[in-house]
């Protein structure tokens, strides 16, 4: 397994503790990541809205640049997995093609088309396999239980470019049921976290969070997990101003997917960045060991 | 208690174009609908709708066409009209804002269909009926129209021969009121669900013209009923022409392509009638498959085509009926379409009571005549709802203040809560299925006289069950019982005009097939059937067919 | 007929009726259907064979009236579109509920005046121009290609199952939904109406922006309208027509440049960008509280390598963006 990793923005700032545990668990299963240094941003749902075209054209020399490489990408991001694809679609229209074309051909750089984007919960479920990953589990995360929060990029819209269900995914619960803990299921793991009108309507964005976190409580959760650094930014950064919105302290552990991989194979806190969460994740970290109740 | 100078009951195409007239004449108009005006049956409409606006096209073809497919049964002077007035009306759909499909010159596309001398039904992709829907109710929006959406039609108040208005029930708080207005115009549509196989959506259940029989409305050619070759055998959804077009093929129980032997030439291409009556024959002589269907293969045009060329079948048989039509036959039998007949008008949608108008399917001009003709139908309700508006508005100034009573009110609710009393006797939706048994058994495709009669008999008994007809359910809000009720009791009383006039009529024409008089007999049945309501059963009555410029031919195709 | 295995599924449906008095509760009916079976089917076998009490909407059971949208298993859908036989693998059972974000009137009847209002707001006819007018007697001319611009947003049934997914129509009653916002493309885009900027502008305060870009209405859509999809057009459009006048629209644009610089987004810098400086100092209080976690966000990021390559990229397609004529 090798592939161009494509890392993200906030994964290399705000975010660095995503990186940090996805390099440790990839080092540990044998997925070896191609640094791309000149990977731009994927345009992350913003730039579309400002400009289509240039955000395509953006896309496609990142995805030129993987396939120069003979590679497809690895993200570890649900936007920049959901950015790079939907890019990957736009630019099969005849007049988008044209158009990104143009201006790419003018910098000698050539795209046919051909590169596959992945996310790494794609690769664990697909290519690594929940059966392998159980093998190599050195703790059991037993006894905690936890609700995947897929974010909606990752799942929608629904094209052939999608690999699970848009609103009854399984993956992320195979791989929390692999690592030993307990998957939660609530309606909530497929819904939006708010993020992207954090800055723009930041009032309906808490109460967005603060309802998913709930339902997620209500069902049972001891932590979520993510495998979206901007999800983890709503509901880790800012559960604060969710709790705030809810009226009462939310108190959810947030990991990210990787993290909660690491734990498992047996990366200790520090080596997964988790000290660096808004959230302390030290009480769920506690559960894990102790009998869990059947749910 | 509400009042309008125009009330109008249903909100498809007929009667939002109606309401439209109405409102632009300066008249304070209301609709009444069961539903919302954009879930009225009109959405269905897949196909088209016809009118000659193509260069080398001419009204005059048209006519001949609508003629010729009515089997001579139609009024040469309304077909004239209606043709002549159906580039125009379209032109004005277009201008309300119907996204039509175009021709590469950017003009309107046009697609040939049954029965037509040239390609001249307009459409929007497969969705014509929504599209017009769509646009009609969004230009209302720009005009004072007053909505009252989720009412059922319960009864048409008349005082003398006057029309007053009408009391409906609203189904939300259960209240019962009425409604005042001196010209009133039922669009309710058809009434398709007095069989169990049929392509109408549920709602399709006869209020208005049930109601307007009850009142002293005449009602004409109930007898003529259409239906499709291919319908879906569980829930009788429709699989449109396309599917034959393209290429697809009927087999029966045993594995022949049996359409060689009804229709040598065109197979499965033959009209709708010839096609509906040779699956009819198939299984009726035991050739179907076992629980009486035929199948419709398309496997052999391959994945690709059906996918691109027939994707609304694809998905149909995939959503509805868990069929791959790529890997399977489709099952199919005929299954109640059209409705050719209903409340006598003329071509202003004058009915024979003052102040009453009709229009749209609910309405029998009659266009149509035995037969209805593809692309036909979306036209009807737009030029005759339009002209039933038009009429309706000078009428309305001319009479003095219509007025329904509180006591007439009251008569209704006494019924209705009579009804909900009741801890004994049928209930409207077991009701509802028996009426449908007989009229699938007795009064499909193929009538004879003994069946005919037999239904007859059958639907007696069943009017004397209804008499206890009770509603099971106490709530005011929502009981869909209350509405199941209601609709139940006027399928019935329709089912019996519509067997009455096929029991009389001894001759073959358009959809009217008697096996017992197989051929048309225009020396006697060049006529059309008038129905009056009696409390025994209908009264028949026969008025001439119009009829001017074209002499009544064989029809072949 | 062809049915194959009945499956036994246990349906549990909402229950509720204002006018005896009681909580909403879900009732349990077990039925015996073969998978293919719409969930309208199975609920009107209910009514006529077990409890015709049970209230809902439907009309066409062939998905074209828009009448019997619900939640099957939670997720919005139309009734007649939904095989009994997937739901029941995945949940081993159904539950139905009525829509989202629209009061209940009785067991799974929705109060929809919500979503109609919404509708109604966005003007949904064609608004015109008297200098000019239509052509007299004939069809305005529109090329298939005009035509095809409208994308899918002839197909809307406004059935309400988007309203009832989006999670912006939850948290802020002031935006107006998917439905509205793809019915407003659709008179956008259209030729023959001439109030397409105003429309445009008129839409931005409290509407357009908070669009969260779930695609839950897409996923959520019988017929496949692809609301979210045109709500990012229409986006793109009020940008390049009337700039970043909103505060969604100063993000996009914000965003834009702030990649232009670097290739990789400054966070920091991007909050600055959206909120102006009057607008920042109500984040430093949580400014402050992630630096104490994470310090390297006041630090500007590094440029990428080959970061010429992207700001050529932009000075090619600066002026690319979507115009909405």
């Amino acid at each position: 397994m090798r592939y161009a990793y494509y890392p993200g923005c906030v994964a290399q700032e705000s975010g660095k503790e995503l990186d940090l545990s996805t390099r440790w668990v990839c080092r540990k299963l044998g997925i070896e990541l191609v640094e791309v240094p000149k990977f731009s941003c994927c345009g992350s749902g913003f730039l579309d809205e400002a400009n289509l075209t240039l955000n395509v054209a953006l896309n496609a020399r990142n995805l030129a640049l993987a396939e120069k490489q003979g590679l497809d990408i690895l993200t570890i991001c649900s936007t920049c997995q959901g950015m790079l694809s939907f890019s990957n679609l736009q630019y099969r229209k005849p007049e988008m093609k044209t158009r990104v074309d143009g201006a790419l051909g003018q910098l000698g750089i050539h795209y046919s088309g051909q590169t596959k984007v992945t996310h790494l919960l794609e690769v664990l479920a697909r290519s690594v396999t929940p059966e392998k990953l159980a093998g190599l589990v050195v703790r059991p995360l037993r006894g905690l239980k936890v609700g995947a929060f897929y974010g909606c990029h990752l799942l929608r819209p629904a094209d052939e470019l999608r690999s699970e269900s848009a609103e009854e995914p399984h993956s992320f619960e195979e791989i929390i049921r692999a690592l030993g803990a307990t998957p939660v299921y609530y309606r909530g793991r497929v819904m939006c976290c708010g993020f992207p009108i954090l800055f723009v309507n930041p009032a309906s964005a808490n109460r967005i969070a603060a309802h998913q976190i709930e339902d997620a409580k209500s069902h049972g959760a001891d932590a979520m997990a993510t495998p979206c650094p901007l999800c983890h930014i709503s509901l880790d950064g800012y559960q604060n101003h969710a709790s705030k919105a809810a009226g009462h302290d939310l108190d959810m552990p947030i990991f990210h997917l990787p993290q909660l991989v690491g734990l498992a194979l047996g990366a200790s806190p520090e080596e997964l960045g988790l000290p660096r969460h808004l959230v302390a994740t030290e009480a769920a970290i506690a559960k894990i060991g102790q009998v869990a109740v059947p749910a | 208690m509400r009042k309008h100078d125009v009330l109008v009951i249903g909100a498809g195409l007929a009667g939002q174009r109606a309401a439209l007239a109405a409102a632009q004449a300066g008249r304070s108009v209301g609709i009444l609908t069961k539903l919302h005006p954009l879930r009225s049956h009109s959405g269905a409409a897949q196909g088209g709708i016809n009118a000659a606006v193509g260069a080398q096209d001419s009204v005059e073809t048209h006519i001949y066409d609508t003629v010729k497919g009515s089997d001579y049964l139609g009024d040469q002077d309304a077909i004239e009209f209606f043709c002549t007035e159906a580039p125009k009306i379209v032109v004005e759909m277009e201008h309300f804002g119907t996204i039509f499909s175009r021709a590469e010159d950017g003009s309107l596309a046009a697609r040939p269909f049954g029965g037509a001398g040239f390609p001249r039904t307009i459409y929007a992709a497969d969705r014509t009926g929504l599209a017009l829907l769509q646009a009609l109710y969004e230009h209302l929006g720009s005009v004072d129209v007053t909505v009252y959406e989720e009412w059922d039609l319960v009864d048409l108040v008349l005082r003398g021969s006057r029309v007053q208005g009408v009391v409906a029930y609203h189904r939300r708080t259960g209240e019962l009121d009425g409604f005042s207005a001196p010209a009133v115009v039922f669009a309710t549509g058809p009434f398709g669900r007095m069989y169990s196989r049929t392509t109408n959506s549920h709602s399709s259940t006869g209020d208005g013209v049930a109601v307007a029989y009850r009142a002293g409305a005449w009602l004409k050619d109930m007898e003529f009923v259409q239906f499709h070759p291919t319908a879906l055998i569980e829930d009788g959804i429709l699989i449109t022409e396309g599917a034959r077009g393209e290429g697809g093929i009927l087999k029966n129980g045993r594995g022949e392509r049996f359409m060689s032997k009804y229709a040598p030439h065109v197979h499965e291409l033959a009209s709708r009638d010839v096609v509906s009556r040779a699956i009819y024959t198939e299984v009726l002589e035991g050739r179907g498959f076992p629980g009486g269907y035929v199948h419709l293969e398309l496997m052999h045009l391959g994945k690709e085509k059906i996918e691109s060329r027939l994707q609304e079948i694809c998905d149909f048989c995939r959503n509805f009926a868990g069929i791959d039509p790529v890997t399977e036959p489709i099952p199919i039998m005929p299954g109640q379409h059209y409705m050719m007949g209903g409340i006598s008008t003329n071509l202003r949608g004058e009915t024979n009571i003052a102040g009453l108008y009709a229009a749209g399917e609910a309405a029998c001009v009659s266009i149509h005549g035995a037969n209805r003709l593809g692309g036909n139908s979306l036209l009807e309700t737009l030029v005759f709802g339009k002209q039933a508006g038009i009429a309706a508005a000078a009428f309305a100034p001319t009479v003095p203040g219509a007025e329904v009573l509180p006591e007439d009110v009251r008569a209704a609710k006494d019924r209705i809560e009579g009804m909900k009393r009741r801890t004994e006797g049928p209930t409207p939706l077991p009701l509802r299925a028996e009426l449908q048994k007989i009229m699938e058994e007795d009064v499909g495709i193929y009538r004879t006289a003994e069946e005919l009669t037999r239904a007859l008999g059958r639907l007696a008994e069943l009017k004397v069950k209804s008499r206890d007809l009770r509603i099971p359910d106490p709530s005011h809000v929502f009981n869909l019982n209350v509405t199941d009720a209601l609709e139940t009791l006027h399928l019935i009383d329709l089912a019996e005009v519509v067997v009455a006039g096929a029991l009389a009529r001894t001759e073959s024409r358009g959809a009217h097939a008697r096996r017992d008089y197989p051929k048309r007999d225009d020396a006697n049945w060049m006529k059309h059937t008038i129905a009056s309501y009696r409390p025994e059963g209908p009264q028949l009555s026969y008025a001439p067919v119009a009829y001017t410029r074209w002499e009544p031919k064989e029809r072949v195709y | 007929m062809p049915t194959g295995e009945l499956l036994t599924i246990p349906f549990d449906v909402y229950r509720y009726d204002p006018a005896d008095g009681s909580t909403p509760r879900y009732a349990r009916y077990t039925l015996e259907l073969a998978p293919h079976t719409p969930v309208l089917t199975a609920l009107l076998r209910i009514r006529s064979e077990i409890d015709p009490s049970l209230a809902l909407r439907y009309s066409c059971r062939s998905a074209i009236c828009g009448s019997c949208a619900m939640l099957v298993n939670s997720k919005s859908r139309l009734a007649c579109q939904t095989q009994v036989g997937p739901e029941f693998a995945e949940h081993g059972r159904i539950v139905i509920d009525p829509m989202s974000n629209q009061p209940v009137i009785r067991d799974l009847v929705v109060d929809q005046s919500p979503f109609w209002k919404e509708y109604e707001r966005i003007v949904p006819h064609l608004i015109l121009d008297p200098m000019h007018p239509m052509p007299e007697g004939r069809p305005t001319s529109m090329s298939p290609a005009q035509v095809a611009r409208f994308e899918e947003t002839p197909r809307c049934i406004a059935c309400g199952s988007c309203y009832s997914a989006c999670p912006a129509v939850a948290a802020d009653p002031a935006f107006p939904g998917p439905m509205a916002l793809a019915k407003l493309y659709r008179f956008v885009v259209d030729p023959r109406d001439t109030a397409s900027q105003d429309r445009l502008m008129r839409i931005q305060p409290g509407g357009l922006w908070t669009c969260l870009r779930c695609h839950l209405c897409t996923s959520s859509c019988p017929k496949d309208v692809r609301p979210s999809e045109r709500i990012r057009d229409l986006k793109e459009m009020a940008i390049a027509a009337q700039g970043a006048t909103e505060r969604g629209s100063r993000h996009a644009v914000g965003f834009k440049d702030n990649i232009a610089e670097r290739g990789l987004l400054n966070e920091s810098k991007l909050v600055r960008q959206t909120d102006g400086i009057v607008g920042m100092i109500g984040q430093i209080p949580q400014g402050l509280r992630m630096l104490r976690r994470k310090p390297e966000i006041l630090r500007a990021p590094h440029a990428i390598e080959g970061q010429d390559e992207v700001q050529r990229i932009y000075e090619l397609l600066e002026d690319a963006g979507e115009d909405g004529t």
